[in-house]
């Protein structure tokens, strides 16, 4: 139906289609002139990626020459394969954390205890990365006063202390952690609008055909969450590049090799350097993440136009 | 006789001519200053007003202050330059103090230093710290304190409780860590003490052996250079084997508190008010009073020891202090110099202004009961001088403005009243005391190419070799080996080349 | 026959959903209490009167300074109304733009709605960086305004998107008859799209408020008046305190630290419950067809 709707649309002249949209071109004028102003009014500041720019003097075109000497940083590469990693299984991890919780807190029927627990799961997110590191320190230390450890060696599972943020075999694993203790909770938000948005009239039809709890969840509620899990997977995806503050944070000396990213990679640089900081090699630093974002955005986008015959925008 | 007469006419002679000299090329008031200034002057919330209309009022020229988001400062200041807003005076790290310099933005203030009142005032005990600012034999950039540093504290009660002394070498330092660890010397019965913590084996910033200088020692994992103007990287030195042979030890028999990796510095002062551990090398001066109120609220002795270099440390660290500068878009740097920079340490009202802030708002010699309605209520007698109640935290009093008491260039003019007596906790001043007689100053590294381009990786793999032979991890020999295969002694070479090829 | 088989499934499935029901609810119970477990430590040591380090289960020498610093701190009233009205405010204009432009991109026939979506996506991934934003704001007087952090954070392509996606699930059905109603594009809007959104209103207004309230770093660069910081400054300031050598807040720094941080997460408690309705409630879309 809505495909035959659209053929006809088509073949009406672009003049009466873009009359008949009039008022829609007016509507997204506000969000245009936002756009515009904030957003690409400053995009001229791309081109400072091509020069030397050190702010008190003016800057000086020197080409490809910040991207060349990115690129053959001694570490670069282990860095920026620890980005995209360490970035990447966070968001498959939290993203389905986040999808398990919101389709179990569907099936409560304790309104009270969903009430509770939906509160509860949102909280750690307004803890900043600096406390939310300081504490983990602790219940993870491998002293007495790690929590952790100790309910551990009562359990029997361990006989010695690990030091889980000090040693790079279990770095990662508690960095995961971490990341899905802070931020799983937050983001059930969107899952959970989504599923409220589903129409009720859809499972009481299903329960009458005798459809079980899991034959609904996997015909009903799957299928209308899975369009805002893989854009919501998408929109991240071009943010991936960005990882900063939790590894800034958790990371220290003896585990660099696990918890190095661009970003601090890129801050250790500049903080080591005895210099002030380059704003061109900093822009070219942003416009090769941003390169990158796009890629990985518009390959998944690509992927999910074949998969199910849409984009996410 | 006669020859002191021709000396006093002499003299007076050298003086009159230096006054008619001075008074030769006048000086121009300037009309208006503007200023950026980070979180290290009294901020707008805290009386900032009183403060300017003060300076105002001593001067009779019109202030001008931007004062960004104390963590925000360098971002703000480089946007507003880069949009073509230049103050007249800025406050500068060493750093950014350094490359500004280089870069020719900011005003030689050499001569104008050579001839200030401030300079040849009698009173000015920082010559050494002015000298150590002087980029190429120039200088661009004025320091009204030392950076201050970090010493060693001992917590009195458990020398006490283990019937030690305070060490004075590294055999008894670490002969006090062991009793400290095994002799339960908080007293609870439990085996859960240790010697020394510290945030990382290593600092971040330079000089960074700063926390843990007893096993350090001599040696030292960055560029220094040596009395004949070469430079070396002290991390290939042999002196580096013996620091870190002395942590490892210590880490293996529990002196070193196991988490010193992943701590922060919070993580240190609150295990140190818990009595998790004994030695603790922290700021001197003020923070000698915060370890002691802090370890005292928890119920426990706070009589530290400021415990004097042991043998085997010569001094303590110094750190290059934060400058003002003047940039050159200054119109008229000669009178900004004259009655901004060069006022700050006048020994009198502008000096105490900048020490304590303005009277009436930071502090004030009234009759008057402070923290009414508190436990810790104070009253003083007219006359008596007191700082006021903080404006934003109150029930705590103001300790200082910009400039540090305990840490200023210059003593206040002879007969004019300096309250550091009454505005100083004992304990602070005795430990800024210590650490003076016993700090050397630390140097200033400059940038090159080279250093911005290899220095990021070379001090991420140095650090990461210290935690991982400190830890046990690797042996000396193995780090040495991982040091030149992962190429950490070809850019240690190549920034030592081009440093060296500065000179 | 049919209702007999009816009843037999609606037995078993109530069974079932006893046991599962129960398990849930414990599953969350114990979820609740691991993501509480580091909470508690900052709670209790924002009440405990001595500075600790390792965990404890009840603060040692329980006392309220650690707040009463918090909330007698005069300066802190002017920047709380700061927050109260950037959020308000900048939450209305977030939402305005996020459901305009998520209402004109689900117009897949509109001529150049490929390129407006694409053009929106664009300015997601490629950012012109903080210098040229700098200077662009200030050239529109827009810093050291409180109009500036208000109004740059509203266009947020990442919630316009998700705004979009929920739009998407109304049926296209009540938009025809809409217009065969004779309902204007903004009547539509107005009557149709946004009462039926309010799930999606409440989650992406959620997520505007609490990016506004939390907002920190437009502030640092943009503001350089203390008169117009708003309250997460001010409170990282406190948490900073002991870095500033004229705030060193004395006995009960870590005490002041420790309740900042809970008196951060505070207005949120007292809003969520408020919201809390639009997420639990299904709209029946069946009925709004009637």
């Amino acid at each position: 139906m809505e495909t035959a709707a659209k053929v006809v649309v088509h073949k009406a002249p672009l003049k009466a289609r873009i009359y008949k949209y009039r008022w829609f071109y007016l509507l997204f004028l506000p969000v245009a002139a936002f756009a515009v102003v904030f957003h690409y009014l400053p995009m001229f500041g791309i081109l400072y990626s091509f020069t030397n720019y050190k702010i008190i003097t003016d800057p000086v075109w020197v080409g490809m020459d910040n991207f060349k000497r990115l690129f053959s940083m001694p570490n670069f590469w282990t860095a920026f394969s620890n980005t995209l990693e360490l970035s990447i299984v966070k968001l498959l991890l939290n993203t389905f954390a986040a999808v398990i919780l919101s389709l179990l807190l569907n099936e409560m029927v304790n309104l009270r205890v969903k009430k509770l627990a939906q509160t509860v799961i949102y909280l750690p997110h307004f803890m900043s990365w600096v406390v939310t590191a300081s504490v983990f320190q602790l219940i993870l230390s491998p002293t007495t006063a790690g929590l952790v450890n100790q309910i551990l060696l009562k359990l029997g599972v361990i006989e010695t202390n690990i030091y889980f943020l000090g040693d790079s075999k279990w770095w990662r694993t508690a960095y995961y952690i971490i990341n899905v203790w802070r931020d799983t909770g937050w983001g059930t938000i969107i899952f959970m609008a989504t599923l409220t948005g589903i129409d009720p009239g859809i499972y009481e039809a299903a329960s009458i055909d005798g459809a079980g709890r899991w034959k609904k969840m996997w015909y009903i509620t799957m299928p209308s969450l899975a369009n805002t899990i893989i854009t919501v997977l998408i929109l991240n995806l071009a943010k991936v590049m960005n990882l900063f503050e939790s590894a800034f944070v958790l990371q220290n000396d003896a585990v660099m090799d696990q918890a190095q990213v661009l970003q601090t990679y890129v801050y250790y640089q500049t903080f080591n350097s005895g210099g002030i900081p380059n704003y061109g090699y900093t822009t070219a630093i942003g416009l090769f993440r941003s390169v990158v974002g796009m890629v990985l955005v518009l390959a998944c986008n690509f992927a999910s136009k074949k998969v199910r015959g849409r984009g996410i925008v | 006789m006669k020859k002191l007469l021709a000396l006093v006419l002499a003299l007076t002679l050298l003086a009159t001519l230096a006054v008619v000299n001075a008074s030769a090329e006048e000086v121009a008031k300037p009309e208006k200053i503007s200023i950026f200034i980070d979180g290290t002057v009294v901020t707008s919330e805290n009386g900032q007003a009183q403060f300017v209309a003060r300076w105002e009022e001593l001067t009779g020229i019109k202030l001008e202050i931007t004062q960004p988001d104390h963590d925000a400062y360098y971002d703000v200041l480089q946007q507003t330059i880069s949009s073509g807003d230049w103050p007249d005076v800025l406050i500068l790290s060493s750093t950014y103090y350094s490359a500004y310099a280089s870069e020719g933005v900011l005003w030689d203030m050499t001569d104008a230093w050579e001839n200030s009142a401030t300079k040849n005032s009698g009173r000015f005990i920082g010559d050494s710290v002015i000298e150590g600012l002087k980029i190429d034999g120039r200088l661009y950039g004025f320091a009204p304190t030392r950076g201050n540093g970090c010493l060693t504290y001992v917590k009195q009660a458990w020398l006490d409780a283990v019937d030690m002394d305070a060490p004075t070498n590294y055999e008894e330092y670490t002969a006090m860590l062991d009793a400290f660890v095994t002799q339960d010397p908080d007293g609870n019965g439990v085996d859960d003490t240790f010697g020394v913590s510290a945030a990382g084996f290593i600092g971040t910033e330079a000089p960074f052996t700063n926390y843990l200088p007893e096993f350090y020692q001599d040696a030292y994992p960055s560029f220094v250079q040596l009395e004949d103007g070469t430079w070396i990287d002290g991390f290939t030195q042999e002196s580096m084997k013996g620091a870190l042979e002395r942590l490892a030890e210590a880490y293996s028999k529990g002196w070193i508190d196991p988490t010193t990796l992943t701590n922060g510095t919070k993580d240190c002062r609150n295990k140190f008010y818990d009595d998790g551990f004994g030695v603790f090398t922290y700021w001197a001066g003020t923070w000698g009073t915060n370890l002691k109120t802090n370890l005292e609220n928890n119920g426990l002795s706070g009589e530290l020891v400021a415990l004097e270099p042991i043998a085997e440390v010569d001094a303590y660290f110094d750190r290059v202090p934060p400058v003002w500068a003047i940039t050159s878009a200054c119109e008229n740097p000669e009178g900004v110099f004259k009655y901004f920079i060069d006022t700050m340490l006048d020994g009198g009202d502008m000096q105490m202004l900048w020490t304590y802030g303005a009277e009436g708002t930071h502090w004030s010699t009234a009759a008057e009961t402070l923290f009414a309605g508190t436990d810790a209520e104070v009253t003083y007698a007219e006359g008596e001088f007191h700082m006021l109640e903080n404006l934003e935290t109150p029930g705590t009093a103001y300790t200082k403005n910009h400039i540090d008491p305990m840490l200023a260039l210059a003593t206040f003019a002879e007969g004019y009243y300096d309250p550091q007596e009454e505005s100083v906790k004992p304990e602070a001043r005795l430990s800024a005391e210590v650490f003076n007689t016993h700090s050397k100053l630390a140097q200033i590294v400059p940038s090159t190419e080279e250093m911005s381009m290899y220095n990021g990786d070379l001090t991420t793999l140095k650090n990461e070799l210290i935690a991982k032979v400190t830890m046990g991890e690797l042996s000396y020999e193995d780090a040495m080996a991982r040091f030149e295969a992962d190429g950490g002694k070809e850019w240690s070479d190549i920034i030592v080349a081009s440093l060296n090829a500065t000179n | 026959m049919a209702q007999v088989q009816a009843g037999i499934a609606f037995q078993r499935r109530k069974r079932k959903f006893g046991a599962f029901s129960i398990i849930n609810g414990l599953f969350f119970l114990l979820v609740c209490f691991i993501i509480l477990i580091p909470i508690w430590k900052v709670l209790v040591d924002s009440f405990d009167l001595t500075t600790g380090y390792g965990m404890k289960l009840w603060p040692e020498r329980f006392g309220l300074a650690g707040y009463i610093s918090v909330f007698t701190n005069p300066t802190l009233y002017k920047p709380l109304m700061n927050s109260i009205l950037t959020t308000v405010g900048g939450t209305f204009f977030g939402l305005m733009l996020s459901t305009l432009g998520a209402y004109v991109l689900i117009q897949f026939d509109m001529p150049g709605r490929n390129f407006l979506a694409g053009a929106l996506l664009f300015t997601m991934i490629f950012e012109g960086g903080m210098i040229p934003s700098y200077i662009v704001m200030r050239n529109l007087g827009l810093t050291n305004s409180l109009w500036g952090v208000i109004l740059l954070p509203a266009i947020n392509v990442y919630n316009l998107v998700l705004m979009r996606n929920f739009f998407e699930g109304i049926p296209v059905s009540l938009f025809e008859s809409a217009t065969l109603d004779g309902c204007t594009p903004m009547q539509t809007f107005l009557r149709i799209v946004l009462p039926l959104s309010k799930a999606a209103l409440a989650s992406i207004g959620l997520m505007f408020a609490v990016a506004y309230w939390n907002d920190y770093t437009n502030y640092k660069l943009y503001i350089t008046k203390e008169t117009m910081y708003n309250f997460q400054m001010k409170l990282r300031s406190i948490m900073m305190g002991s870095d500033l050598p004229q705030a060193i807040g004395g006995a009960t720094e870590n005490t002041v630290q420790n309740a900042a941080v809970i008196v951060a997460i505070l207005p949120f408690m007292i809003l969520y419950p408020f919201l809390q309705k639009y997420f639990v409630k299904g709209i029946n879309i069946g009925a709004v067809k009637e």
